[in-house]
């Protein structure tokens, strides 16, 4: 069972969906350390995409803080989609590449 | 009627009181060290029309500046109680800054606007060079590139004094990309997400645990790891 495992052996899948005018990649899916701070995803889709400014959101509901662990924010998901994925549930990461404010 | 305005990003007046409401309310009950947003009703003379106009005030949220990093912190009194004016202050009062955040409705944009000051200790204001030394990286390109359209300098709609306050002209854009559930009680925790790391508000992560309802599914296929070093 995974909620056996400590948190630093854990792993989170990530699931990659483009938003709008965004590059979809060829690799969507990824497994990443859940010690990983979101950040690391951004900086991939960053070198990935050649673009400085992303809109990186999660579940198509919120943007989290950088700092913010995946193992924390696969959890918090992980309340409402557990029964629908069991412990090999993923996080939704979706990209943008225009995010403006005025 | 509601929902369609939240599915292209924007917000009924009426919704922005819903989705006021339970920002306070899951504010309330996250595990947070922030003080609690509330609720300011806001009364229009003379009184014609029963709507719930109002805004949402988080007051007294301060940074501390640490040597190099700054710290929000939620209470700088537990330093100030023990300590007399006249005895030596551990933090120096000059690097304390408080800031308020307003969110209020905009009629026009139909979207919530930040509002936002802050002020030293000993009350003086704090100016735009001031700020900017509290905002997070990302923000200070930002501010550089388009200084126009990001923070600015306006009256508050309520007070009728000058605060800060984010753009609001490309809120309902990208407000459409978080709607992938749309409920106007989640829309403000969505917003503040987005928002907040703006100007360096944290929004505790277990508010956003409210949003977290994704129905759609897919089959994981193969993976590989995401490699820091790529």
């Amino acid at each position: 069972m995974a909620s056996e495992l400590p948190a630093s052996d854990r792993k989170v899948v990530v699931h990659l969906r483009a938003t709008g005018d965004a590059p979809i990649l060829k690799q969507a899916k990824f497994k990443t350390a859940g010690t990983n701070k979101f950040s690391t995803v951004i900086e991939f889709l960053r070198r990935q995409l050649h673009r400085d400014t992303l809109f990186v959101y999660v579940n198509s509901a919120f943007s989290p803080n950088p700092d913010e662990l995946m193992i924390d924010l696969y959890n918090v998901g992980g309340i409402c989609v557990t029964h629908n994925f069991g412990f090999d549930g993923k996080l939704v990461v979706n990209y943008a590449c225009s995010m403006a404010w005025g | 009627m509601g929902d369609q305005s939240i599915c292209d990003g924007s917000l009924s007046a009426d919704d922005f009181y819903v989705a006021a409401k339970s920002l306070c309310e899951l504010w309330q009950t996250a595990n947070t060290t922030l003080p609690n947003w509330t609720w300011i009703p806001f009364k229009r003379i003379p009184t014609g029309i029963s709507c719930n106009e109002g805004y949402l005030s988080l007051e007294n949220v301060y940074h501390i500046k640490s040597s190099k990093e700054l710290v929000s912190s939620q209470d700088p009194f537990q330093e100030e109680q023990p300590v007399d004016s006249a005895t030596v202050v551990q933090v120096p009062s000059s690097v304390i800054h408080a800031y308020d955040f307003h969110i209020i409705y905009s009629f026009s944009y139909r979207n919530p606007v930040l509002y936002f000051h802050g002020h030293k200790y000993d009350g003086q204001p704090l100016d735009l060079d001031d700020i900017q030394k509290d905002l997070p990286e990302y923000s200070l390109k930002l501010i550089r590139e388009s200084k126009w359209t990001f923070i600015t300098f306006e009256e508050h709609p309520y007070l009728h004094q000058p605060w800060y306050m984010l753009h609001p002209c490309g809120t309902s854009d990208w407000m459409k990309l978080l709607q992938g559930n749309p409920s106007a009680a989640n829309y403000l925790v969505s917003w503040l997400s987005v928002v907040g790391q703006a100007v360096g508000l944290r929004v505790p992560s277990s508010l956003t645990s409210s949003c977290f309802n994704d129905g759609s599914s897919s089959s994981i296929g193969q993976c590989v790891e995401i490699d820091p070093s790529l």
